[in-house]
């Protein structure tokens, strides 16, 4: 056995190391037919299943190589912010938190998709494809940086049980806004006289957390004729007094709502699994929240409540104005990007070619139990989404496929993505709810905040 | 000098021994390279981890811009109070408590041995799910706290979270039970160093019960509760979960804390340089907690 001495081990240390360098130009070879995707986990198992099946089946078909990461929500964005920062990319990512596509899309960071769009675009839906365009700052134009894969939109959940208990039918709910929310302040007060302590009519989330209080804002700012508060151009008009008297009547019902005790007081500091866990604690009648993730998550453990005690109002049942006329809902959309910097995008433009195919993305959104919806009105008509038996699909794909739609005001202009995330609307919210400010002086406060924010985006 | 005289020390060739003799520490042929095998992958890994992150932070949130941005957040201010109150009041009491416990523990028998391995299970469970679990329990509708108030007295307990006092307060209180455990372990290690002799000697000079603590133990402990207390406030200024999993930085932002503020400012509002600026601001704090940290560790003073 040769001894082993300093020299010795120094060589040897020197060859590993070379062996290193010089193997590295295989490694980037293979690189060349490989790209790396992280998606968000599913909120089901089954999703992350469907997405699992579809790489597989992209990479038998194309013999490229995916090394897809499926990544809890939070930390996914955390990453993706983290990546796009740093310039070490991914090939592809969902666009998580939605809203990244138009931030970063204004600083353009994201390789134009339109291509891959293209393979696909008389599929898509109207409001899909604006929502997947986003204004570059650079190039000072709307170019397409998303391929629409799935969409949410926000219906009312309401128990059944409750409503009955309280004297009252489900179908003699009102059609109109004021009257449709006014009808569960009936319930409680019904509810109450009965000896029920802790039953709330509505779940409003008057809170600063999350995604929903936006949400829920921007659905009463809509319905009271402030749809026109940020147009397809990205301008702001709180100039327009249509506007203005929109968001005032919002913050009133909301923020009333609250002070007059229609709503769980711990509303006011909810995160955005808070209204669902205390729905089904029917601690409220109703709630108004995104996606079927209410009634999904309860599919298996309590079929009962899916089947017979929880209704949801997609359309019909989702009210209309206050004049009687139909309301377009407002959709969220996951996007698939691919960021500036990928080191494959021509297999990442591929892979996304693949994966929305009506069949193939059909088939994962449908895995996904109906939580998310498809981007494609075609897929609408699939015996999934309008199974007679099922009491909830239906209605959430008319109100958020079929039905009038239109995509979240940050398409328009990321300003509005900062109005969501700096909780301008909810802090209104929560200033007439708890603090007593009037609801014109706290829209006042809310509109100067934008005017700040909007300044930083501005869109020629 | 070696001989040498002045004119050939001034020579550039022979300045440049004398420099590269110098950087090589007296350290000659294999055995420099040896030395340079061990140190260098010490260096890459300092660079790699340590330098490159606070230069690259450091970098991020240079941009006089951001810290114009961050001081006309309507929230910055109340989160620097936020920030203040968390510290003082998180740190003192918890170390206060961690010192009288730590005494407390030093009594013999099994039974403290008991409560002793009991008392350390709130810092020995994972954090995130018992403030998690913390948030669920002060809920003011189905909470277990204000239900069992309800049961027990027919109390209506108060919204622990809707209230920015009572969010803060309890964000606190989580700290303190979370972590009063791992300081008081300190403090007994701390304690039981004390050299018996010292002890039994004061005994019998009358210097029993508060006097012993207050003549002997204290002062003996003193620069280790110093430390401690510097360490504890570095951590904790650095702390996200407790807020974010108690409060969520609610109501209406209103119990926000730098680290969680920076949080929400890199990822929720896609703005990574101003989360860097906003926990860059706490520098004026943290640059001189860490120089008297320094200064306390190289104390030569005979004391634990």
């Amino acid at each position: 056995m040769a001894h082993l001495t300093r020299r010795s081990l120094l060589r040897g240390s020197a060859a590993i190391g070379a062996t290193q360098v010089l193997g590295f130009p295989h490694v980037a070879k293979a690189a060349a037919t490989t790209a790396t995707i992280w998606f968000a986990q599913g909120f089901v198992q089954d999703e992350d299943v469907a997405l699992r099946k579809a790489v597989t089946d992209y990479e038998k078909a194309s013999g490229n190589k995916i090394e897809l990461s499926i990544i809890p929500f939070a930390p996914e964005r955390q990453k993706i912010i983290s990546a796009i920062t740093s310039g070490v990319v991914p090939d592809m990512v969902d666009s998580n938190p939605g809203e990244i596509l138009q931030l970063y899309g204004w600083q353009d960071k994201w390789v134009d998709v339109s291509d891959v769009v293209d393979s696909q675009k008389g599929q898509f839906s109207e409001t899909a494809l604006q929502a997947a365009q986003a204004y570059n700052s650079v190039i000072k134009k709307r170019e397409f940086y998303g391929v629409p894969l799935r969409a949410a939109v926000v219906p009312c959940h309401i128990w059944r049980s409750l409503v009955e208990k309280a004297g009252l039918k489900v179908e003699d709910i009102p059609k109109t806004w004021d009257a449709y929310f006014d009808f569960f302040k009936k319930v409680q007060d019904n509810l109450r006289k009965q000896g029920e302590r802790k039953v709330y009519g509505l779940g409003f989330q008057v809170t600063a957390l999350g995604v929903d209080p936006y949400n829920l804002f921007m659905a009463f700012l809509v319905a009271y004729g402030g749809r026109d508060i940020v147009t397809k151009d990205g301008k702001l008009h709180l100039d327009d007094p249509k506007v203005k008297q929109a968001a005032i009547k919002a913050v009133a019902y909301i923020g009333g709502a609250y002070k007059d005790g229609y709503v769980p007081p711990s509303a006011i500091n909810w995160n955005d699994a808070d209204d669902n866990n205390a729905f089904h604690a029917k601690l409220m009648v109703m709630d108004v929240d995104g996606t079927l993730s209410t009634e999904v998550a309860v599919k298996e453990k309590h079929p009962e409540w899916y089947y017979k005690e929880i209704v949801t109002h997609g359309v019909p049942g989702y009210p209309n104005d206050n004049a009687g006329k139909p309301l377009p809902s407002i959709v969220g959309y996951t996007n698939g990007l691919i960021p500036k910097g990928a080191k494959n995008v021509t297999v990442a433009k591929e892979f996304l070619k693949y994966f929305i195919q009506p069949k193939v993305i059909g088939e994962f959104v449908e895995l996904g139990l109906g939580r998310w919806l498809p981007v494609m009105p075609s897929l609408a008509k699939s015996p999934f989404w309008q199974n007679p038996k099922d009491p909830h699909l239906k209605g959430y794909v008319q109100q958020g496929l079929l039905g009038p739609t239109i995509p979240d005001y940050y398409v328009f202009n990321p300003a509005m993505a900062e109005v969501r995330n700096q909780q301008v609307w909810s802090l209104a919210m929560i200033d007439v709810a708890k603090e007593g400010v009037k609801p014109e002086a706290a829209v006042e406060k809310a509109f100067k905040r934008m005017e700040e924010m909007f300044a930083k985006y501005p869109i020629a | 000098m070696n001989g040498a005289s002045v004119a050939e020390v001034d020579r550039p060739g022979v300045r440049w021994h004398a420099l590269s003799r110098s950087l090589r520490g007296g350290l000659k042929g294999a055995e420099y390279t040896w030395a340079l095998a061990f140190v260098v992958p010490y260096l890459a890994v300092f660079v790699t981890f340590v330098a490159y992150p606070v230069v690259y932070g450091l970098w991020m949130g240079s941009e006089p811009s951001l810290y114009r941005e961050l001081f006309t957040d309507p929230i910055y201010e109340r989160t620097v109070v936020n920030t203040i109150l968390y510290l003082a009041l998180g740190v003192n009491v918890k170390m206060f408590l961690a010192l009288l416990l730590s005494g407390f523990f030093m009594r013999p028998g099994w039974w403290t041995k008991v409560m002793l391995l009991i008392f350390v299970l709130p810092w020995a469970v994972p954090q995130i799910s018992t403030f998690i679990s913390i948030h669920w329990m002060l809920n003011g509708e189905w909470g277990f706290l204000n239900n069992a108030l309800y049961q027990l007295f027919h109390i209506e307990g108060p919204y622990w979270l809707n209230d920015r006092w009572t969010a803060l307060g309890a964000v606190i209180v989580s700290h303190i039970w979370k972590w009063t455990p791992f300081w008081t372990l300190i403090l007994l290690a701390g304690r039981m160093a004390i050299p018996l002799e010292i002890r039994d000697s004061a005994r019998v000079d009358g210097a029993t019960g508060v006097r012993g603590f207050v003549h002997i133990t204290f002062p003996l402990l003193a620069n280790l509760y110093l430390i401690c207390t510097l360490l504890s406030t570095i951590f904790l200024l650095g702390d996200f979960n407790a807020v974010y999993f108690v409060s969520g930085g609610g109501p209406a932002n209103s119990t926000h804390v730098l680290a969680t503020l920076g949080i929400r400012d890199a990822f929720d509002i896609a703005q990574p340089r101003l989360g860097v600026a906003a926990v860059m601001s706490a520098l004026p704090l943290v640059i001189p907690l860490v120089i008297v940290l320094m200064r306390k560790l190289r104390t030569t003073e005979v004391q634990l």
